[in-house]
Parts: structure tokens; C-alpha cells; sequence
């Protein structure tokens, strides 16, 4: 048998339990079973007395769990009240950490101190993991709500940018469409729609090809312009048809969108005022189909406009192409006959008998052929007006009969012997000088005399250079819609340079034949000095648009030209500003193989 | 002799121990350890010239896990409320404790720290908080335990006003 009371001494000692039991006095304490070797290392007093346990026991949160101890102690027969953990900190200045209770059995009070071991290290460990997992979520949330204040300014900033930028560009009367990577329509700002006459909703996510304002050919004309390097877009002219007489012009801008290259930004440029305001100007330049703002021009237009409305024969001379048959046009539409007929006639490289048949008309049998009775120009053109060009080449034998009707106002009809009266008015003109013919008894001087009762003269294209871009802009775009090549944007500076610079022998018909030929070789989308024909560049321009030096001798510019040719003669030629045959003889002369 | 209880009263982490340890031996550790239970420092100070003891009650933390044992809070003649600048969630567990340690305690000087004086710049607690508190006859002081600021003027001006109460 154990005996119970060494059984309780042995727990005591094998438990490091402190334990002590209530007097009766209820003030002091007396020591069961053995001290513990914690409390000695606490304290630090080997040998510990009772009297050192009742000094411990008035540390300060002993003492103050004891108040209530003793409350329940006076209360309670029976129960246990437990102190919760303390630390203090030791002699070896490390934390030490106790728990107490107030044992009540059977009149028994006992007060019962234990260190806390390793086997509170656990709950310690829990709670230290989950308040520091509950602060590390803190740290994530609020990292988390400074990011998203961060990112949630930078949206609102990027919104307000946005916000601004299309007010601005509404501001400026620009309209923006933007699209997405796969070319849907993502945006429509309100002057676009308003340019466009539709709605976002109506368009958006729709492919921008089949915005409905678009024509097939200004959707394809912004197609090809995509396709092209940024740097190289230039401005797409467009014109809406928007119904009820509608039109607007606009120039289209094509831009990446520079954060994503892949989405496109078109901005829209009302141009219609300008366009308005442009015409206005052309025809303030215009008079009739004439062209030009020169002050020789504008001096033509002033005398059209005092001829005009009188029935005398005008005589228009100029050099060949300076727009004759444009002034006699004009004469007849300013005039008082514009509602009757207008007949233009060329006298050269026509036999005198097939030009009087042709003038005056002829009889059924008055000739081998004539198989029926023909009215000629003179009755054709009655109540109207006959434009004789090139009259210096009317043979003398019709020069006499032009005269005599002229004179008398009537025309008899090759083969018939009764006249007919004619109301025509006659406007002649020829690039030769009379004067000189009637010296060479090429020309009748009375006819002469007759014919020039009003005279005009129409200036030569190199006299009224200020009016060769203004003339080169209208024949490019009716060039340029004849030719269909709505790629070619606009004419180089270099290119009107040389245009301007151009003596134009053949005047402005020769101007409209230049922009036709630049045009259809022209392979970019501006047209250059290298697409006009080789007479419209000197030496020098040719050799500065080759790049090659003017102080190469012939050899090393045909050298050059070739080598820039690739080779191909015909090209060279070209760009050296000479036939082909003279190529070939200067590459003879120089003792190099001219085929091959 | 003269001893004066102080509870020290917060949530979990405002830096409670931290504060006490800054103020008893002038050291801080960046490391968080978490209080069970009850710690108890002694700290001697004069106040006008008269020594006193102060018995520092560093309790655990109020959270979901560690509840204040309306006890520990009894005999002590004043507080000092602690919450953490970064954490907004902290003025309202010393609210809950201000209520209970009225209800225990009555009418005791106390003083509400602000802690975190050093991490101003990731405070959630708005900068006109502790006007707004000041405005309610609360003394208020923001602080640092890891600098150093505001502690020693905390602990004197709770301790004062203990001794004039």
C-alpha cells in the first residue's frame, strides 16, 4: 500500500506545482510538499524558506489575484478559480510566465502556482500564427486599396485625359473614330457622328468598312492608306452624299492608336467651308472654262465681257493651246447668242472645195458624192455663233467667199444659185501672224480688216507663270479622277517648282498633256519632279533628281542615269532628258555599247 | 512608497508591449510577439518630487481569440488606450474597452495613444482623428514605440493626472 500523503508529496514534486494552503487566520500560507526548482531559479535563492514564499506571494499580480481569491475561498466550499497567465520576468531577465488557482475542497483552501512550460508554447504559437496571419490579410487589404486608389486615380485621370481631349477635338469640330484590333468601331465622338449623321450605337461594333456614310471607293481609298507606313499616310479626301442635297467634304486622318498599333484612330476634318470658300476663290480665277488670276488673264476677261455682248467678228490670236476656242466659247456664252448654237470649224489641212462644202453647205449633185442636199456650219450655226479656227490656213478661194458673207450675211449653197440669210456671228482665230500672210498674199488683207473688227489676244502660258499651279491643281484632280489613281494625293513642291519653271511651248494644252503623263507614271502618293515628262526638267533638275552631281562629265550622268534606271535605256533616256535614239548615239560617241 | 496601476488596453499588435518596453528599458523590437495573459513591469518615476511605482498591466490583446478579463482591470487608478495609426479597425476595440473600463474602474485618468507615429504615411486613421477625440476632453497622443515619440509624455501625463485625481 502507497501511503497517500508521500503519494500527494511525490505528485507535488513530479507536477513543479507550488502549493500552498490557506491558515485559518486567512492572511497566511502554509508550504505542502516541497518548493519547486522553478520557483528557486526565479527568485534566485537557493535555499527558499516558507517566509520567502509568503514575501512572493505579494508580487503584484499575485497579490491581486489573492483579493479575489480570498473572495472566493469565503464564498466557496468547493471550486477552483483560475488567475489566467502572468509573466514576469526573472533573475536572468528573461520573461517567466505562471498561472494560479483557488482551490476550495471540503474547508481546504489551496492556492496553486505553476510555471507555465513548452505545453502552453503551443497555444502561445496559435495565437501568434493567427494574429500575425490577421495582420499580414491587413497589410494585403491595404496594399490591395493603395493599388487600387493608385490605379482607380490613374483611370479617372486617364478618363478625365480622355474626356478632355475629346471635348477638344469636338472643340475643333474634329471627328474621331476609334476601332478596335480586329477593326470594329469602339468610339464615335460627337462631331463624327454629327459629320456622319448616325448614332454610336448604330455603328458601334460594327467593322468601320461598313459605316454607311463611306462610298465603296473613299472605304477602299482609307483601306490602301492603311496599309501604308505611318509615316507615308497622308490625308483622304472624302466626300459625303448625306441626301436632301447634303454634302460634306472631309479629310480623313489615319493613326495608330500609339498604345496598341493595332487599333486605329481615324480623325475627321470637315472641310466643306474650306472647300466652299476654295471654289469661291477658283472662281474668282475663273471666267467661263478659263483659268487664271493673272493680271494678263484678267485683262482677257474684262475684253471678252466688252465684246461680247456686240455682233462684230472678232480675230482671238495666241500661240498654239493658249485657249482660243475657250475664248470664243466664252464671247458666245457672255454674249446675247448664248442660247443659240455654237459651231466650231478648224479651216486647217482642208481642201478649199471640202471646207466651202462643209461652210456653206452644198445642192444634191453639185459634186461627185453629193448625194444629198447638206446644210453647212453657216446655217447650222444660225441665230448662233461660228468659230473659225486657225483661219491663217483658210484657202484663199474660201478666204472670198467668208468675205462676201461676211459682208452681205447670207451663204448660197454649193450648187444652188439663190443666197440664204444667215444671223451668225463669226469669232476667228489663229496662232499665225496675218499680217505677215497678207504680205506673202497668203492671207486677203479686206478679210483681214473684216475679221478683226474686235481683236483679243491671248497671253502664252510662260507670260502668266503666276497662274501654272492654280492651272496644274485643276488638271491634277481631273487628272487624277481620269486616271482613277485617287493615290496621288498632291503635287510636290519640287514637282510645281519645275511646272512653274517649264517655258510650255504648247502652252496650257501642253500643261493638261504633262499632268496626264505624270500621273499615270506616278507610282507614290505625291507626285514628283521624276514623273513629269522629261521636257519639263532642265539639265540640272534632272541631275539633282538623280542625285548625281552636276559637275559630272556626260559620261558619268548617262552612267548614272543608268545605273538609277537599273539599266533600262528607254528609263535613262527619260531621266537624262533625251530620246532614246540620242542616248544611243551619245553612248556610240562615247565608245560604249548602246543595246544590251 | 507610493504604487500606481496603469492597464495598458488595445488590440492585438497596436504595439502595446512595445510601448511599455520603450518606456521601461528604452528598447524596441521590430519583432512581434504576441502577449498571453498578463505582463507585469514596474517603472519608478517623481512626480513633483514624489517617487512612485507604476504597476504596468501589459494585457493581451482584445481580438476573437483573448477576451480582457474584467478583473485585471480593477484597482488600477488609470490607462492608457493604444491603437495603431494603420489600422482603423483599432479605434473601435478601444472604445469598447474605454466603456468597459468606465464600468469597472468609474472615472480614472486615462490617455489614448496613437501609436505608429513613425508609419504616418500608411495611417488609415484620418490626420483630424485625434481632434476630433481631443474635442471629446480625451488626451490624446501620437506616437511612436519604435522612435520613441510621444511615450515618455504619455506615460507623465497619465501618471500626473493619476496623482492629481
Amino acid at each position: 500500500m502507497i501511503d497517500d500523503r508521500s503519494l500527494l508529496t511525490g505528485l507535488i514534486e513530479a507536477l513543479h506545482v507550488l502549493v500552498l494552503q490557506r491558515m485559518k487566520d486567512s492572511q497566511s500560507f502554509r508550504l505542502i510538499g516541497s518548493i519547486p526548482e522553478w520557483f528557486r531559479m526565479f527568485t534566485g535563492t537557493p535555499h527558499v524558506t516558507e517566509a520567502e514564499v509568503q514575501v512572493y506571494l505579494q508580487r503584484p499580480f499575485l497579490e491581486h489575484f489573492l483579493t479575489e481569491a480570498h473572495e472566493f475561498w469565503d464564498t466557496h466550499t468547493f471550486g477552483q478559480l483560475a488567475s489566467g497567465l502572468w509573466a514576469e520576468q526573472g533573475q536572468d531577465g528573461h520573461d517567466v510566465q505562471f498561472e494560479a488557482d483557488a482551490v476550495a475542497k471540503d474547508g481546504v483552501k489551496l492556492l496553486l502556482i505553476q510555471r507555465v512550460g513548452s505545453g502552453n508554447f503551443g497555444l502561445q504559437a496559435v495565437l501568434q500564427t493567427a494574429r500575425e496571419s490577421g495582420l499580414q490579410h491587413h497589410h494585403a487589404l491595404s496594399e490591395h486599396k493603395q493599388v487600387q486608389q493608385v490605379l482607380g486615380g490613374k483611370l479617372e485621370q486617364s478618363e478625365r485625359l480622355r474626356d478632355d481631349l475629346v471635348m477638344i477635338l469636338d472643340r475643333l469640330q474634329i471627328g474621331t473614330i476609334m476601332t478596335d484590333e480586329e477593326g470594329r468601331v469602339t468610339f464615335l465622338s460627337r462631331v463624327a457622328q454629327e459629320l456622319l449623321s448616325m448614332t454610336e450605337q448604330a455603328v458601334a461594333g460594327q467593322p468601320w468598312s461598313d459605316i454607311q456614310a463611306f462610298s465603296e471607293s473613299d472605304t477602299l481609298s482609307l483601306q490602301k492608306m492603311l496599309l501604308r507606313a505611318i509615316n507615308e499616310r497622308l490625308k483622304v479626301p472624302v466626300m459625303l452624299e448625306l441626301g436632301k442635297g447634303r454634302r460634306v467634304s472631309l479629310e480623313i486622318d489615319v493613326q495608330e492608336d500609339p498604345r496598341n498599333t493595332q487599333r486605329t484612330i481615324f480623325f475627321l476634318y470637315d472641310v466643306t467651308e474650306v472647300q466652299g470658300l476654295r471654289g469661291l476663290l477658283t472662281e474668282k480665277s475663273r471666267f467661263f472654262d478659263l483659268v487664271g488670276k493673272s493680271s494678263v488673264m484678267t485683262e482677257v476677261y474684262r475684253r471678252i465681257q466688252d465684246i461680247a455682248p456686240v455682233d462684230a467678228t472678232v480675230l482671238i490670236q495666241g500661240e498654239t493651246g493658249t485657249g482660243k476656242e475657250l475664248v470664243a466659247r466664252a464671247l458666245h456664252q457672255a454674249g446675247p447668242r448664248k442660247d443659240g448654237p455654237f459651231i466650231a470649224v478648224n479651216c486647217a489641212g482642208l481642201t478649199d472645195s471640202l471646207l466651202g462644202s462643209q461652210l456653206f453647205g452644198h445642192k444634191r449633185g453639185a459634186f461627185t458624192g453629193a448625194s444629198h442636199d447638206h446644210q453647212g456650219f453657216f446655217e447650222a450655226a444660225n441665230t448662233g455663233t461660228l468659230f473659225l479656227d486657225e483661219i491663217g490656213d483658210m484657202p484663199l478661194s474660201i478666204q472670198t467667199t467668208l468675205l462676201r458673207v461676211l459682208q452681205e450675211k447670207e451663204i448660197t449653197r454649193l450648187g444652188e444659185s439663190h443666197p440664204r440669210k444667215v444671223d451668225v456671228r463669226v469669232v476667228t482665230a489663229t496662232h499665225q501672224n496675218l499680217e505677215e500672210l497678207v504680205k506673202t498674199r497668203e492671207f486677203r488683207s479686206d478679210l483681214l480688216y473684216r475679221v478683226r473688227v474686235a481683236r483679243l489676244y491671248l497671253p502664252a502660258l510662260r507670260d502668266r507663270r503666276e497662274d501654272i499651279s492654280l492651272l496644274a491643281e485643276i488638271f491634277f484632280g481631273q487628272s487624277r479622277t481620269a486616271t482613277k489613281k485617287f493615290d496621288v494625293q498632291e503635287i510636290s513642291t519640287e514637282a510645281m517648282q519645275a511646272l512653274i519653271k517649264y517655258r510650255w511651248p504648247g502652252n496650257v494644252r501642253e500643261l493638261r498633256s504633262a499632268l496626264d503623263y505624270a500621273l499615270i507614271h506616278c507610282r507614290g502618293s505625291t507626285l514628283q519632279p521624276s514623273d513629269l515628262p522629261p521636257e519639263c526638267l532642265t539639265h540640272s533638275d534632272v541631275l539633282t533628281l538623280m542625285g548625281i552631281h552636276s559637275g559630272l562629265d556626260e559620261k558619268g550622268q548617262i552612267f548614272a542615269a543608268l545605273k538609277r534606271a537599273k539599266g533600262k535605256r528607254a528609263e535613262a533616256a527619260r531621266l537624262l532628258g533625251m530620246s532614246r535614239s540620242t542616248l544611243y548615239r551619245r553612248l556610240e560617241s562615247l565608245g560604249l555599247p548602246s543595246k544590251g | 512608497m507610493i504604487q500606481k496601476k496603469i492597464c495598458m488596453l488595445g488590440a492585438f499588435a497596436v504595439g502595446k508591449t512595445s510601448f511599455v518596453k520603450q518606456y521601461v528599458t528604452g528598447i524596441f523590437s521590430e519583432k512581434y510577439h504576441t502577449t498571453v495573459g498578463v505582463k507585469i513591469d514596474k517603472k519608478m518615476v517623481e512626480i513633483d518630487g514624489q517617487p512612485i511605482t507604476l504597476i504596468l498591466w501589459d494585457l493581451h490583446g482584445e481580438d476573437e481569440f483573448q477576451k480582457i478579463r474584467a478583473s485585471y482591470l480593477r484597482g488600477s487608478s488609470g490607462y492608457l488606450l493604444v491603437v495603431d495609426g494603420t489600422r482603423q479597425k483599432t479605434i473601435a476595440v478601444v472604445e469598447d474597452l474605454h466603456r468597459m473600463a468606465q464600468e469597472i474602474l468609474g472615472e480614472v485618468p486615462f490617455v489614448l495613444v496613437i501609436n505608429k507615429a513613425d508609419l504616418s504615411e500608411q495611417w488609415e486613421i484620418q490626420k483630424d482623428a485625434a481632434e476630433r477625440f481631443r474635442a471629446r476632453g480625451w488626451m490624446v497622443i501620437e506616437g511612436s514605440a519604435k522612435t520613441g515619440e510621444g511615450v515618455e509624455q504619455a506615460f507623465s501625463q497619465l501618471t500626473k493626472s493619476m496623482v492629481d485625481d
